[in-house]
């Protein structure tokens, strides 16, 4: 057992963890912070995904003792004082979220995409949540929340407006 | 709880952390077949899971700050540091020559994944269908080595000995790989995967130099235990890519490169793939 400090959204918490321990179980089971979902344990669905340091990683993929000294944000870390960040506003508006399961990393996921290139192409929309998977299937719900926020057209929304005219 | 049950935990282990190369080879030295190197932890961790492995060290390099460098050695070549990621070979700084590299690393994983991994942590796995050692062969790139009794450096085609067998000691790290410097180099990767995570067929091809220096390379990856070379494909394109070549060297291909029957593709349909994506790499390259 070692002690780790680390500061999550933006509060700094200090656990004894084992050498062993992922960065998924020490957020959900010594914090208990449950917006991080454990799904498929072995990087391929994303849910588990938080920012780490300066950018979005799948923490089934690594070791809470890594995370010592850094900072990591989930998504309940974007909207400091209960104030819904307009990626999530635009989740609710466009319908977003079906079961739900998947939302808080979508949500994560796509507001980094935001704050890095605030008018993502469907391309770039693509390539950055191309680790995601949404077992309802809301994707285009999804693009059309992303491009709500950015004042693009969504590809649907473009394909609508040929239709139209 | 996740605690306990299997496949999502990993074995005990003691964690270490060296910062620099020599701590991290005292660490080797003390430790040997006990430890295991980790570079971004997507391979280790994945196979700790598994309790395909079951280190009782696990030696992080990330904090290694001597291997996080990717440097120019003039008359040598580009030199990256083992601890350096995938994502931070995407950022453009490479240019064009290394195109076949690049091609490779973009369509691996996703971008998360991307940030974590490291371009030698994912060639050192060796596993048949990863695909940054058939575009490293195709550079005829180099592994540098350290170990505790010294140094050395050997051509990645035979650093890769066979399916997760590498040609490193149990004392030994590899520091870096070295792409050798080729003016004009141009390259292409292309692969096919099926939808799934693993590539069935992959090809990276490399022309460089001219006239009597020309230097052509076709790697296939996936299609056996081992990246492999096919140098009937190489020799229909030495003297140009053009539609009628690329053509020829599609047809080669598929009747030449040796494919194996496994779980994921049948041999047949491997030749199959070998002269679809033989067909793309070297069309994109026809415009370079």
């Amino acid at each position: 057992m070692r002690e780790i400090s680390v500061v999550v959204n933006g509060r700094r918490r200090k656990r004894m963890i084992k050498d062993n321990e992922l960065l998924l179980d020490f957020l959900r089971e010594r914090l208990e912070v449950k917006s991080v979902k454990a799904a498929c344990w072995r990087g391929e669905c994303g849910l588990c995904t938080v920012k780490l340091g300066g950018g979005l990683v799948k923490s089934c993929l690594v070791l809470a003792v890594e995370a010592d000294g850094k900072e990591v944000t989930t998504v309940e870390g974007i909207s400091p004082g209960g104030e819904l960040a307009p990626i999530q506003k635009a989740f609710v508006e466009h319908g977003a979220a079906q079961c739900g399961f998947c939302t808080p990393a979508w949500v994560l996921a796509t507001h980094e995409l935001l704050m890095k290139n605030p008018k993502p192409t469907d391309e770039d929309l693509t390539e950055a949540v191309s680790g995601l998977v949404c077992r309802c299937g809301t994707y285009n719900q999804i693009r059309e929340a992303v491009a709500d926020v950015a004042g693009t057209k969504s590809r649907r929304r473009v394909a609508e407006g040929v239709a139209q005219a | 709880m996740s605690f306990g049950s299997p496949y999502t935990t990993l074995p005990d282990f003691e964690y270490h952390n060296p910062k620099t190369l020599d701590e991290a080879l005292a660490l080797l030295k003390e430790y040997g077949d006990e430890a295991k190197l980790m570079g971004g932890g997507i391979g280790l961790i994945a196979f700790m899971k598994e309790r395909l492995m079951s280190p009782a060290h696990v030696i992080d390099l990330k904090g290694v700050e001597e291997l996080k460098a990717v440097r120019r050695i003039p008359g040598e070549g580009l030199w990256i540091g083992a601890a350096v990621t995938l994502s931070e070979l995407l950022d453009g700084k490479l240019g064009e020559e290394y195109a076949v590299l690049q091609e490779a690393i973009a369509r691996i994983a996703d971008p998360m994944i991307r940030r974590r991994a490291t371009l030698v942590g994912n060639f050192c796995e060796a596993i048949p269908w990863v695909d940054t050692p058939p575009a490293l062969m195709a550079m005829d790139a180099s592994v540098e080595i350290a170990g505790v009794g010294g140094s050395r450096s050997v051509p990645i085609s035979s650093f890769i000995r066979g399916p997760v067998d590498v040609d490193l000691g149990p004392t030994e790290i590899v520091t870096a790989v070295v792409i050798p410097d080729a003016k004009g180099r141009v390259g292409a990767f292309e692969k096919f995967t099926g939808g799934s995570e693993f590539s069935l067929a992959s090809v990276a091809v490399v022309v460089s130099g001219q006239g009597k220096s020309k230097s052509v390379r076709a790697i296939y990856g996936a299609v056996n235990s081992t990246p492999i070379r096919c140098t009937d494909v190489e020799d229909q394109i030495r003297d140009g890519i053009t539609v009628g070549t690329i053509r020829k060297a599609g047809q080669v291909a598929s009747e030449k490169v040796e494919c194996v029957d496994d779980v994921l593709a049948s041999s047949n349909y491997r030749k199959h793939l070998v002269k679809v994506i033989t067909t793309k790499a070297l069309g994109r390259m026809m415009g370079r």
